[in-house]
């Protein structure tokens, strides 16, 4: 077969291919095209459904991390400011401070968990005016 | 055009946290012109992914699962970036979802009541009966689409996607490439092999 040949051959199946993958296609039968047809709608509403901002999505991960860094940090500095164990009150003192700080930190992340199920009852329309 | 590794970055940095109309809402024109591709796009992408997966609630759901994540992540994209990103995410859920039934058959083997042929084509009769052509030609159709089906099961995985994409949905060659992740040189080299098998195992019929 020459090359010529073989492109024609080439054309011609890619050519059938096509025809008979588009009408397979139109021959999709009712259901099927309705439950395609439900799924993009679904996808398109998508888009249309509010969404957290981006600050609002990232700012329980960014809390949470910087309260257990800040724990770390503490619980790291405690020692090293005193280097032979001292037994008494400091201890309990430095555990203290940690715990009041964490208790904070928690809360403060609690609270904004909160507000963030607030602002999703409060305006189901997404106009949360958080960009201005 | 968007070339693969471009594609490859958009993908890994999906623009949620981008400023644009993507926010917290979408214009209307965005939202009717999102449901204006997948209109044109659904019912191509899930007749490839029923010839993938040979299962047509798989495909179904495989369509749907791009659907979703393109709406989802990728709708503030230029809409001419849409098809290969559609196609590409389309690809990647058939290939999750061969990989799952893979390990499944391996775990479970071959049971008599397993299936890996679709099974639910839908109604012939209302496919009849729809106003279609007549049944004759669609008879012949469907044989054709059968046989075509067979030949590009017998392919590699990325020659069937190739052909696939180039063929059956009209990609370019660019286009195809960032669907498919690689090099326009791949996307040539793949669609001649694939093209080489199927005159030889279609030539006659075709």
């Amino acid at each position: 077969m020459s090359e010529h040949d073989v492109e024609r051959t080439d054309e011609t199946l890619e050519r059938r291919a096509r025809a008979v993958f588009d009408a397979s296609v139109g021959q999709l039968d009712a259901a099927t095209t309705a439950r395609l047809r439900a799924a993009r709608h679904a996808a398109v509403s998508e888009l249309r459904s509010p969404r957290p901002l981006a600050w609002q999505r990232w700012s329980l991960p960014v809390a949470m991390a910087a309260s257990a860094a800040l724990v770390g940090v503490l619980l790291w500095r405690a020692p090293a400011e005193s280097p032979e164990p001292v037994a008494g009150p400091v201890p309990v003192a430095a555990m203290d401070a940690i715990e009041m700080v964490a208790d904070d930190d928690l809360e403060m992340v609690t609270e904004e968990l909160e507000f963030y199920a607030w602002i999703e009852q409060a305006d189901p329309a997404g106009n949360s005016g958080g960009q201005g | 055009m968007t070339g693969p590794a471009t594609l490859e970055a958009l993908m890994l940095e999906p623009t949620a946290d981008a400023p644009g109309p993507r926010g917290e809402e979408l214009s209307l024109d965005s939202a009717e012109t999102l449901d204006r591709f997948l209109a044109g796009v659904e019912r191509g992408a899930f007749r490839i992914a029923q010839m993938a997966l040979r299962d047509r609630d798989e495909a179904l759901d495989a369509v749907q699962d791009a659907m979703l994540h393109l709406a989802r992540r990728y709708a503030d994209r230029p809409s001419a970036e849409w098809r290969p990103l559609f196609h590409r995410i389309l690809y990647n859920g058939i290939r999750d979802r061969q990989r799952r039934r893979s390990v499944r058959a391996r775990l479970f083997g071959a049971f008599p009541g397993s299936h890996d042929r679709d099974e639910s084509e839908g109604d012939p009769l209302e496919r009849i009966a729809g106003g279609g052509p007549d049944p004759a030609r669609q008879l012949m159709n469907d044989e054709a689409m059968q046989r075509l089906e067979v030949a590009l099961a017998a392919l590699p995985a990325r020659q069937q996607e190739a052909f696939a994409l180039r063929c059956l949905q009209g990609l370019d060659v660019a286009e195809t490439a960032a669907a498919m992740g690689c090099s326009e040189g791949s996307v040539k080299t793949h669609y001649f092999r694939a093209l080489q098998s199927l005159r030889t195992a279609l030539g006659e019929v075709y």
